[in-house]
This record gives C-alpha cells, structure tokens and sequence, in this order.
C-alpha cells in the first residue's frame, strides 16, 4: 500500500535560488501551481503583527503587468481557482487550472514575485486595510469563541517570543500599516531564494521547466537577513484567563508547549490526541461526553510549527454544569494514561487512521502540491509522504504515555470563555 | 534578455477530457444504485441516501430526521455505540450521517480492501439500527444544547431566520436541527417508527464512485442489503411558498462586531429550463471573486471581507440570496450599494461579462470530476432534481447556447428589487439608525429564534 505514497518528483534549484519541484500526474487535464515563501507572522514584530497576512492580501492588488481586479479574474476566466494563506510560519499561493493554461499561471505568480511594487498605491493598502480589518471582525471578534486562539498563543509565549500574537493581527496594529512596511516587507523576504515553487499535475517534465525558467530566472536574488530568534523562556507556572464572551456554553481550553513539527514527539502527540479525542471512544470523548454526560463535545490536538508546538485539549461544558467539573474529569483521564498507559486495540485503531488518511489525502492536486510544498520546504525532501507516515508506524504502545509524561506534566494556560453575566466561575 | 510580459499567455492548445460515465443497476431488494469505476486510486466512496431529509418531520417534531439519521450510527447489530465506532475506525473508514432538507446521507469514505467490510457495517446501520433508549436519552440531550449553542452564531441566526421568512408556510421553514419545544416531546418512538417508515430499500439510493468493479459491488451490496421491507410514503405536503412584499427584518446581537446582512427572496425550481441562465446571470452579479458586489463592497469600499449571492435549491423550491457580514457602521451604505448593483443588474450586462462567466463555467469542468466524492455529490444533484440522464453529456453545450437574450429575459423574471426580503443582524444601537435613514419600511424586530419581539 506504501508504494502509492512515494512521490515520483523532479527537483530544480535556479540559479536566483528558487527551488522548483515538478510532479506529474495526469489523472484530468488540470495543473496546479504552488508557491510557499517562508516569511509568516513569526517574522513580525511587536507593533507590526499581521503584516505578513496583510501582504499576502496585497498580492492579489495586480503587479507591474497585472492591473488591479486582473490576478483573480485571468485565473477565473481560466476556470481555476485560487487562493492563498499565511500561517505562523510561511505565506503559500495556489491556483489550480486547466493544463493548457499553465503558462498563464507561471506568468501571474512570477510577475507579482518580481514586479509587485511597480503597481502599489496608497488606494490599494487602505482598500485591503480595510478588508482584513473586516476578516477580523468577521472570523474571530464576531465568532463565539472566535478570541480562543490568540488567548492562548499570547499567554502561552512571552511577549518576545515570534509566537505570541495571532495571524491575523492585533487591529491596532492593522489600522496603522503604511507603504514603506508594503515595500520593504516585500524586499526582505518576497524573493526567489525565500521561496519554493511546486508544479503538479498534467504536463511534460521539459515543457514545465523550460516554462517555470522563462517567467523566473531573470528575477534577481533576495539579500540574505537575519533569522528570527527565539527566547529560550518557558512557561514557569501554571496560567488561568477567564474570558466573557457573547456564547451560551461554557468552554474550557488547556494549552501546554510541546513538539515542534516533524519532531518524533509530534507524531507521537498526534496519536495521544486521537486516543482522546479522535472517536467515541477516545478517552475523554467516552468519559466526559459519553458516559458523565457533562461535556457536549471534547477535541484534543498537536498543533506544531517550524519554532516550537502546542498540545491542546477543548471541551465545551453541558448547560449547567461547572468548568471545574470537566477540569477534575480531563486530569483524571490524562493521570489514567500515564500511570496506566493505553491498550494495544487503541493504538492499533489509531495508525490505521492514520495510515488510510495518508491515502486519503492524496485525492486532491491541489491540497497534494501543497502538502509536497511542505515537505520540500521543512524537510528538504519532496518525496517524504512515506518518511513521515514511518513517523507513526515506528511507535509502539508504550510511546503514548511516555509522551504524556514528558509534556503534559508542565505548566499550561488554562482558559475559561464563558457567558457574559456568569459571576461565580472560578 | 528580458522576456515581454506585458501580454498574458495564451493557452497552449485543446485540453484532452473524457467525461466518465456512470452506470444504473437495481439490487435484489429494489434498491437503486448509481456507480461510477475510477481507479487511480484504492479509495471508494459512497454514498445512502435516504428520501426524508427535514422536510419529512412530522408536524411538530422538527428535529426528527437528524436525530433518527444520528441515531442509527449509535449501535447497530450486535454492536453498541461504542463497539460499531471502534468496527468502523479499525478500518480506517470515514462515516459520516448527515441531514439537510431533503435527504438523509450516510455517507463511507473506504480503502477499496476494506470496502467489503465497510458495507457490512453501513447494512448493519441502515437496516438494524439499535435505537436503544439510553443512547436516545443522551443524544437528545446533545442536540438540544446543540440548538442553543448556535443561537449565538450571528451567521447562523441570519442564514436560519432568512430561510424562515423566505419559505415561510412550507415545509423547508424550520431548520433541519428542530426547535427546542419540538424536540423536548420526542420519545424514543418517534424514532423507531420513523426510521422503520423511511429506511426502505425503495425510498433510498446508494451511490458508489471509485475504485471497485461493478460486479464486485453488485455481490457485496446484494449480500448485505437484504431487507425487502416496503412502507407507503407520501411526499410531504405540496408546497405553498408565497411571493412577499419587500420587508425589512432586525435581530439584535449586543455589541455584535459585524452586521451579518441577507437578501433575497422567493425563486423558481431547479427543474427550469431557464437554470442555466439565470445561473450566468448570478454569476455576474455575485457568484465569483470577480462578481460586481464582491469588485465593489470588497475591493473599492472595503466594507466586508466577501459578499456573495446564488441561487439556492432545495428539491421542491429554489430561492435567491445575497449574503455578507460587514462593519456596523456601514450597514446601511452597504444595502444601498447592494441594492445599486441589483438596478444595475437589471438596466445592463455586457458581452464581456457574459463571456467570462460562460469561459469560467466550461473551463472549469473537467475539474469537478477530480475527486470521488465530488463526482458523488454530481450524481446525487442530478438524482435529487430528476435532471436528465444526459445531464453532464450537454452541460457545456447548455452554457454555451445561452443567449444573451435568455439572460436577459431570467434577469428581469427572476431578480426581483419588489420582492426583496432584507434580515440584518447586528447591535440595535448601531445599526437601527443608519436603517431609517435608508427605507421607509418598517423595521420588524425579532427575537434570534425568529419570534416577533
């Protein structure tokens, strides 16, 4: 079954430094076109958080040979479709089109790689200023729950830590944004060097690199800058926050620092997160949900990034029952585990999960370009489906609570969101 | 030497696509089934419809299908709840039950190895649910703390109570989870009874894409799918959705960050021979990144981070929707420009418009036959809306021959400014005001449950 897995890629450094990894499939007549540039919202500073999310929006503004409103509707009238994300760590764009328009795509991505400031205006920053400010409202202050993440992250990592604020920005900081941030952001980290280029799909290995070097080996190098630094502080005790928001159940969040990504540990987090929480009979599920009936849901997961990772643990109380009781309940489950550890059945359930999602996922081009994108930029290696699921398969059962004792033993934040007008929570 | 860029590349010749075909086939039971071989992957998909979505709930037992449909999932066979989720996850197959207004879906995402296995176990759900009261008790309970947990949900509020108001007096007006009052008096009866009435072979359809032999499958359904059960089924009560006057609903959300805004009203079928052309129609207004509302409230105001309209169907009934959250304070410039765009819908729309959507729809085809739960979904639109066995076979060729005349035509019949019912939800405060400056309607105030204040 593994054999699927391994990625038949071709791989090209040019000679302005840009990787470029070209994979073929041609199941449907369709390209995808992925460009991850490794500059998130860790590259930011205090004063300056969500730049790095604001900048990407930028690069849908048109380029030196794209007028404004173009990018969007060239794809479109190609009948792709497109989009892009910046997360902790990178800023990554991606369309997916008919194959005989790959060219086109190449010409978009490389215009606004190398000649994005010629077209910049004032008009554009403060037209998507105000759109992101807008995705704020919309996506977390106007959500239930929606100000869960950024609580954690700013308590969880001191204030000098490239972690500490969310993606998207404190809105103090998105109103004050100003062109020279747009320019010299895009110097710094936008260019060929800083990036990593993905072809896939329905094309010929020669055509696509004749291509992917005309419209990118005359973009010039990037200069090299420093690497963020990261404080080697760490939570030194336990942080309760509570929260009143517009919600009608009460949820309780813990958060502790664990694995970075592609760690060992971090497979081995991914696993105990779905031996509590991943089915019915996930631990916590079972008990708090299940069987006490004092939880609606329960979710525990390994988030992890280039820096460092977070192990969370989410559950949302019954009306009428008190935090404090899910909180005793989630310690008795954890205790459980690493005294006791977990069957040889959980865990064997828990890699075939694994194992089929792997197959799974290699259903979509676009969301497969993106996940060789990954690999290529974190590990070097395009072809690492197989490394990564190896990851999983070489644990055994005792991995799982001894996972569990090295992390979750250590301080955590601990977060209460609750309805407004609760006055006795503690 | 510098390449010219100054020009985008044109595409580099005809891209090859042959549509894949399904196939029809019935079991031993009466059941139907559509399937589709791919594979160049060992993944299938499947999916169990079941005629009795929402709009099947009796009177006064809104909430009946979803809780039935999550039900069966809870124990079936010599399994309780717990043993039949560990039977299916040991596979590593993906179940999923879901509701909407129409149809109950069980849907199986499976390696082809483990198909055989998977089936036993969909059989085991579909045919020998459990249904014990314990299990009753507890997911009941869970769905009414579910249906309180969203009444916070501004998107939710706005989507569910515009759906109200539009089909109000039909059986799409009460949202698939149910009202609380509804679901407080349900026993574990109700449930049992209904699942017997409606899960019969004759009332479902299996639809499987992927990668398996239809010989291969027609053997393993037919070995599980056993039960000849029959019942008699009506549909449910023929639809009186009634055209409306304009009018202007309010919800207040206190210190809401955003205003959640939808207007739309009252549509034609999917069935109509005119879909295609009025689906362009939308598309130029708002079915795009590149449509006029999201060009002007997106990218010139900056008031929103996307607006978007479309035609929505349900089997019996179609409606029109715009939909967008933005800033409280300009909520009422936002309608006004909304309600620009729908004039200037309707006063012009020009060849180029027309070409660029037509070129979206057509290039874009080959691609929603990727996956194999797309194609799934494909084939049970084309089901769910009795559209023609040749539906896929003519798709470019009915977006091609729409007329600019037809669109035209669609245009004037089928957004209609008269008609338009608007809903904001929002702060009282902010938003209250700016709305008088703007109509001369009344604002008619209701409560998140859609109760008059």
């Amino acid at each position: 079954m593994n054999e699927i897995l391994n990625i038949k890629y071709e791989k090209h450094i040019l000679d302005n430094g840009l990787e470029v990894v070209l994979y073929q499939d041609k199941t449907l007549p369709i390209v995808s076109v992925n460009l991850w540039y490794k500059a998130g919202s860790a590259n930011e500073v205090e004063g300056k958080t969500g730049f790095a999310h604001l900048f990407e929006h930028m690069m849908f503004q048109g380029s030196k040979n794209v007028p404004k409103e173009k990018h969007f509707k060239f794809i479109e009238e190609a009948g792709g479709t497109l989009n892009g994300s910046t997360s902790l760590d990178r800023t990554n764009y991606y369309e997916t089109l008919p194959s005989n328009l790959l060219e086109l795509a190449l010409w978009l991505e490389s215009d606004r790689m190398g000649f994005l400031l010629e077209s910049l205006t004032q008009e554009k920053l403060d037209n998507q200023k105000d759109v992101v400010m807008n995705e704020r409202r919309q996506r977390y202050d106007n959500q239930p729950y929606g100000l869960s993440w950024e609580i954690i992250f700013s308590n969880l990592f001191p204030k000098n830590h490239p972690y500490h604020w969310p993606t998207i920005g404190w809105m103090k900081d998105i109103e004050k944004f100003e062109l020279t941030d747009v320019i010299d952001f895009f110097k710094k980290y936008y260019s060929p060097n800083n990036a990593s280029l993905v072809v896939a799909g329905d094309f010929e290995y020669s055509d696509a690199l004749l291509l992917v070097k005309k419209y990118f080996d005359e973009i010039p190098k990037g200069k090299p800058f420093t690497q963020i630094s990261v404080p080697t502080e760490k939570l030194a005790e336990n942080k309760k926050i509570i929260h009143k928001d517009n919600v009608q159940l009460s949820k309780i969040y813990f958060a502790w620092e664990t694995a970075k990504l592609f760690d060992q540990d971090d497979a081995t987090l991914d696993i105990l997160s779905d031996i509590l929480s991943g089915s019915k009979n996930g631990r916590l599920f079972k008990s708090l949900v299940f069987e006490k009936e004092i939880a609606q849901d329960v979710a525990s997961f390994q988030y992890s990034a280039s820096l460092t990772g977070m192990f969370i643990i989410i559950a949302t109380a019954k009306p009428g029952v008190d935090l404090s009781e899910l909180k005793v309940e989630i310690e008795a489950v954890l205790d459980e585990i690493m005294a006791n550890g977990i069957t040889e059945k959980e865990f064997n359930r828990s890699i075939n999960t694994v194992k089929s999602s792997f197959i799974y996922s290699l259903q979509n081009l676009n969301s497969l370009a993106n996940q060789i994108n990954h690999y290529n930029t974190s590990l070097g290696e395009p072809n690492s489906l197989i490394l990564d699921l190896e990851r999983f398969e070489k644990l055994n059962v005792n991995s799982i609570n001894e996972v569990a004792k090295k992390y979750l033993k250590n301080p955590y934040v601990e977060l209460h969101i609750v309805p407004k007008g609760v006055i006795n929570e503690n | 030497m510098k390449i010219d860029r100054s020009n985008p590349p044109q595409s580099s010749g005809k891209v090859k696509f042959t549509l894949p075909k399904f196939e029809r086939f019935e079991l031993k039971n009466g059941m139907n089934v559509l399937f589709m071989q791919k594979n160049h992957l060992p993944v299938v998909k499947i999916n169990l419809q079941v005629n009795c979505g929402s709009s099947f709930d009796p009177i006064g037992k809104s909430g009946l299908a979803f809780l039935t449909a999550h039900l069966i999932g809870e124990g079936a066979g010599e399994y309780n709840s717990l043993q039949l989720d560990e039977e299916i996850e040991s596979l590593g197959t993906l179940f999923d039950p879901s509701t909407d207004n129409d149809i109950v879906n069980l849907s199986m995402l499976a390696l082809s190895d483990k198909l055989e296995r998977s089936f036993e176990l969909l059989a085991l759900i579909y045919q020998s649910p459990q249904l014990n009261d314990d299990d009753f008790n507890r997911e009941k309970n869970k769905l009414l703390a579910k249906i309180v947990q969203n009444l916070n949900e501004p998107s939710f509020v706005a989507s569910s109570n515009f759906d109200k108001i539009v089909l109000k007096n039909t059986f799409y007006e009460n949202s698939v989870l149910g009202k609380t009052k509804d679901v407080e008096t349900f026993s574990n009866s109700d449930v049992i009874n209904f699942h017997k009435k409606y899960f019969v072979p004759s009332n479902s359809l299996m639809i499987v894409v992927g990668n398996v032999t239809k010989n291969n499958l027609e053997e393993m359904l037919n070995k599980y799918f056993t039960t000849f059960a029959t019942s008699i089924i009506e549909p449910p009560k023929p639809i009186i959705a009634e055209k409306q006057n304009s009018k202007f609903y309010f919800i207040h959300q206190e210190n809401a960050a955003q205003s959640e805004i939808r207007i739309g009203h009252l549509s034609n079928k999917r069935t109509e021979p005119d879909y295609f052309a009025k689906n362009i129609a939308n598309s130029v207004l708002g079915g795009q990144f590149s449509s006029r509302l999201n060009l002007n409230l997106r990218e010139a105001k900056g008031f929103t981070y996307g607006i978007h309209s479309a035609f929505i169907y349900y089997k019996n009934v179609g409606y029109f929707e715009i939909s967008t959250s933005v800033n409280g304070k300009d909520t009422a410039e936002s309608i006004s420009e909304i309600n620009k765009e729908l004039a200037g819908l309707k006063l012009e729309i020009t060849d180029n418009e027309i070409d660029f959507v037509k070129s979206y729809f057509i290039k874009r085809f080959p691609a929603t036959f990727e996956t194999n739960s797309q194609i799934v979904n494909s084939l049970s639109n084309l089901v769910k809306f009795s559209l023609p066995e040749n539906y896929f076979d003519n798709y470019i060729q009915n977006i091609s021959n729409c007329s600019k005349a037809e669109i035209e035509k669609s245009i004037i019949e089928h957004f209609r400014t008269d008609e338009l019912i608007y809903l904001i939800v929002g702060d009282r405060e902010v938003v209250i005001p700016q709305l008088k400056q703007i109509t001369n309607l009344e604002i008619i105030e209701l409560d998140v449950e859609g109760n008059l204040v």
